[in-house]
């Protein structure tokens, strides 16, 4: 196995200017970023977020021959119903009738274990992983617990690897070290960088392979339509890690060039595959709405120098797809839209709701960093005030923003909006299309029948409350975010 | 205790006290917890309340908190939460982190305490066992802390637990209808988790005349401390009651435990089997003969076993209890009452929660043509061409509002549940 040296430590909070607490208007915001004034914030009070082993575990499942091993107590597997759902939908969309679904075995850590340590539970694991299932690799994810009781998971596997032909990663993704979700998804692409791939870059490219990063919330829908997209390039896809195999990862090397649906996914993962193997990638933003569509398919034109060719297809796109449009814009323009969403979701549908003639009043976002300013600059160029809220989800800011801004609609998880009596839609659907070209189209009519038909949510609202208090809504919705040394 | 499992069956303790705790109309649950255990409890538990997941307040631990400590990060998380949630009470978990750096919320709480506010600690770290430990140590918080003495008995005042939110998936249809025919008895049922119910309900609890648990095992130390404490007796009654046969059986031994009206009992057993056998009368026995295997906790294995076996005429084949079980009594109660059938021969039964181990078992079986599982055992059934009834925990792939499978009306929809294509 290649040593690789890795020089981003995989904690998105680690790379500078990096912020998870912030929360003020877009001009505020983008202008301390521009001067690099923002300071660290921390929330006094916050709500749950997600943990990095939940990212980790999910981005891997969907992967064939593999069985997956939570060094954990029994409850850090919970999220794993989600990874299952998704694979699950997954085979019946494509047509397969004998179900599989992911081995996943935890060693369940419990008070015992604590303290007196768990590798004996963890060989157990290992080695039932194997004699159970034989599979070509064995993911380990840490947990808070392993973590804390310093259970050194490389060195027991490391131990193991030579009873084995299975290949052993440990993936580090202790809840504690982030709070941002892609720290997660890069614990898990760092573990195949540094395990799974072949010693050397094969001499031969394979001709029109792309490398596309792509977590596992891609539906059936969207992968025919990316698939489609890159055929038209001439191009074809080699997902990783989604519905990947060992096989496909040992491909990585054989792609003339990377790219990733997400931009949060995959970045820092491409960015070692062209140092370490000289491999071109694009990193632009996830392909939904016409002008992000329009860059993610230049971005990887570019790097195959099919510049004229992604030109054309773009002028024929629009020609096919703009008209269509129209029927939607006149229902929808100029209503307002609050969004909240994952860091490449929320921008993707900042963007996409130009393209409808809506008017953005307030975005959630996970993060704000660099990449994230490049995109409030650009909705900057369109929407002239909204509200920024830095924040992975926290229903009780949300509620707070939705009552300031009162906007005509929601996007995003409907849960807290709906009870609010707003309509709500949303640009993620795990069973249906989001992305590309016939995805504006689809959204369009989605967005356009979910705001005129909000029956659902008015009379939701109308029987139901959100639990916070009524002096919570007259509040400063972000008086709970203090920089340092505040107090 | 715990050991090595694949496939895991719920959360951990966090989840189980979640499914208490969060049931509960008013309470708001604090985690003072690594960030990602809100969301973990709540999907590994199918835990739907509206303070779950990420509305539940939580103070998301970071390394440097797991080096220096977070109890400041507690105490603003707690002011917060009672500055904005509209609610009373405050319940504190103690997340794996927390717990193995020993964070002392016990004291954070007393302070809070001190000052009038009810915030309540739960010291009991994610890492001390499964949800269903969780459970009891929900149950024995609200016991030590919110359950108040009674002066005098309230006549015909019942606790009726047992039914675990989110762990059977249908629990509120099931309480619903057990409910239902218990009112028709006369008398008023707290279940502390339906009916809009709050924690008014919980301390006027040690007036009840009598604790109905509906259970093969849980609550032991609950149902003593209720007794010892509150003079409040249990009935245990031994699996789901589901169909005309065990639900009559179920409302006999109230009336009995309770010295009901024998008329008023009798007249209510008839008038609800003439409903329930008005529909076999009219669909018959529409799923003709299967030989059936059970995967699932000792509540509904019971339930189901006896219900498809005594009033459906179906073959019981072998029984595997999901659940991990410790005391050898509580096994021999659900041996001796899977047993103890009117007509058929009794099936093999098994005590495993892994799932490689599961399938083992079900592989000895390949006459079985209809399983009574949960969503973890599609796969197998689907590949194995046997009808898959998933009614067990977790149950991911459907969704279930307010259907019950118990008493006599949810008979009728457990019926509907076990027919398809296969």
């Amino acid at each position: 196995m290649a040593e690789r040296k890795t020089r981003y430590d995989g904690i998105r909070e680690h790379r500078p200017y990096t912020y998870n607490d912030l929360g003020d208007s877009n001009s505020v915001i983008t202008e301390e970023f521009e001067k690099k004034c923002i300071k660290k914030a921390d929330r006094t009070f916050s709500q749950g977020l997600q943990c990095q082993q939940i990212n980790s575990l999910n981005a891997l499942m969907s992967m064939e021959d593999s069985v997956f091993i939570a060094h954990s107590p029994q409850g850090c597997t919970g999220c794993a119903t989600l990874g299952i759902i998704q694979y699950r939908i997954g085979q019946a969309h494509r047509g397969i009738r004998e179900m599989k679904t992911p081995r996943l075995i935890v060693t369940n850590l419990d008070q015992k274990d604590v303290i007196m340590g768990g590798e004996k539970k963890l060989r157990e694991a290992v080695q039932k992983a194997v004699k159970r299932y034989d599979p070509k690799i064995i993911f380990v994810f840490s947990s808070c617990a392993s973590g804390i009781i310093g259970d050194d998971i490389d060195s027991i596997l490391y131990d193991l690897q030579s009873e084995t032909d299975a290949i052993l990663v440990p993936i580090h993704c202790e809840g504690f070290k982030s709070k941002v979700c892609a720290s997660g998804y890069d614990a898990a692409l760092q573990a195949i960088g540094k395990y799974l791939m072949p010693k050397e870059a094969p001499k031969e490219k394979e001709k029109g392979l792309i490398n596309l990063f792509s977590p596992a919330s891609i539906s059936y829908k969207d992968t025919v339509e990316m698939e489609r997209m890159l055929e038209r390039l001439g191009l074809h896809a080699n997902y990783i890690p989604f519905n990947s195999s060992y096989e496909k990862i040992q491909k990585i090397v054989q792609a003339e060039a990377s790219t990733s649906i997400c931009k949060v996914f995959g970045d820092e993962f491409m960015k070692e595959l062209y140092e370490e193997y000289g491999i071109p990638y694009s990193h632009t933003v996830m392909p939904i709405g016409i002008r992000n569509t329009d860059k993610w398919l230049r971005g990887v034109a570019k790097v195959f120098n099919k510049e004229e060719e992604a030109e054309e297809i773009i002028r024929q796109e629009h020609e096919r797809v703009i008209p269509k449009l129209e029927h939607i814009k006149e229902k929808l323009r100029g209503k307002r839209v609050f969004i909240c969403g994952g860091t490449g979701r929320s921008f993707a549908a900042a963007a996409l709701i130009d393209d409808y003639g809506m008017k953005l009043v307030g975005i959630e976002t996970p993060t704000y960093d660099a990449d994230a300013q490049d995109d409030v600059e650009y909705l900057n160029s369109i929407h002239k005030d909204y509200i920024i809220d830095v924040a992975n989800m926290q229903p009780f800011e949300q509620a707070n923003l939705l009552q300031t801004l009162k906007p005509d609609v929601f996007i995003g998880v409907p849960t807290w909006a709906s009870k609010l009596g707003y309509p709500t839609t949303h640009v993620l659907d795990m069973k249906r299309p989001t992305m590309g070209y016939d995805g504006i189209l689809y959204l369009g009519e989605k967005i356009s029948e979910q705001l005129s038909n909000p029956g659902f949510n008015k009379k939701l609202a109308a029987h139901s409350r959100l639990p916070y208090k009524a002096s919570w809504y007259e509040d400063d919705a972000f008086k709970f975010i203090k920089k340092a040394g505040e107090d | 205790m715990s050991v090595v499992l694949e496939s895991p069956r719920g959360a951990c303790v966090l989840g189980g006290i979640m499914n208490v705790i969060s049931a509960i109309e008013g309470c708001v649950p604090i985690f003072h917890s690594g960030p990602g255990c809100t969301m973990q409890t709540a999907a590994g538990e199918s835990n739907d309340e509206p303070i779950s997941a990420v509305a539940c307040p939580s103070t998301n631990m970071q390394e440097r908190d797991v080096v220096f400590g977070a109890e400041k990060k507690l105490r603003t998380t707690i002011d917060g939460a009672i500055e904005i949630y509209d609610a009373e009470n405050f319940f504190v978990l103690t997340g794996c982190t927390a717990g193995i750096i020993g964070e002392d919320v016990v004291s954070v709480c007393k302070d809070y305490q001190d000052r009038g506010y009810n915030v309540y600690p739960i010291e009991t770290p994610g890492f001390a066992g499964d949800g269903l430990l969780g459970y009891e140590v929900g149950f024995r918080v609200l016991l030590d802390n919110i359950v108040e003495e009674s002066s005098e008995k309230e006549k015909g005042l019942v606790n009726l637990f047992g039914i675990i939110p989110h762990r059977d998936p249908y629990w509120r249809g099931n309480f619903e209808e057990l409910t239902r025919i218990l009112k028709k008895l006369g008398l008023k049922v707290n279940t502390f988790f339906t009916e809009h119910q709050t924690l008014e309900n919980v301390r006027r609890s040690s007036a009840a005349e009598l604790n109905i648990i509906v259970n093969p095992y849980i609550l032991k130390t609950a149902s003593e401390i209720y007794e010892q404490r509150f003079n409040v007796p249990t009935l245990r009654f031994p699996g789901l009651p589901i169909g005309a046969t065990d639900t009559t059986e179920f409302v006999r031994k109230v009336g009995e435990a309770l010295n009901l009206d024998k008329k008023l009992v009798e007249a209510v057993i008839a008038e609800e089997e003439d409903y329930v056998y008005s529909y076999h009368a009219v669909k018959g026995n529409g799923l003709g003969w299967n030989r059936f295997a059970v995967v699932a906790d000792p509540n509904l294995a019971v339930g189901a076993t006896r219900f498809l076996a005594n009033d459906y005429s179906q073959t019981p084949k072998v029984v595997i209890i999901t659940e991990a079980m410790y005391r050898p009594e509580d096994k021999q109660r659900i041996i001796d009452r899977i047993n103890d059938l009117e007509y058929a021969t009794p099936p093999d039964i098994y005590f495993e929660s892994d799932y490689f181990s599961i399938i083992e078992i079900l592989e000895k079986y390949p006459e079985v043509s209809m399983l009574i599982g949960s969503s973890t055992e599609r796969e197998y059934c689907s590949n194995n061409r046997i009808q898959c009834c998933a009614l067990a925990f977790p149950l991911y792939d459907k969704m279930v509002v307010n259907k019950g499978i118990v008493g006599y009306k949810g008979s009728l929809s457990l019926v509907e549940e076990l027919y398809n294509f296969l």
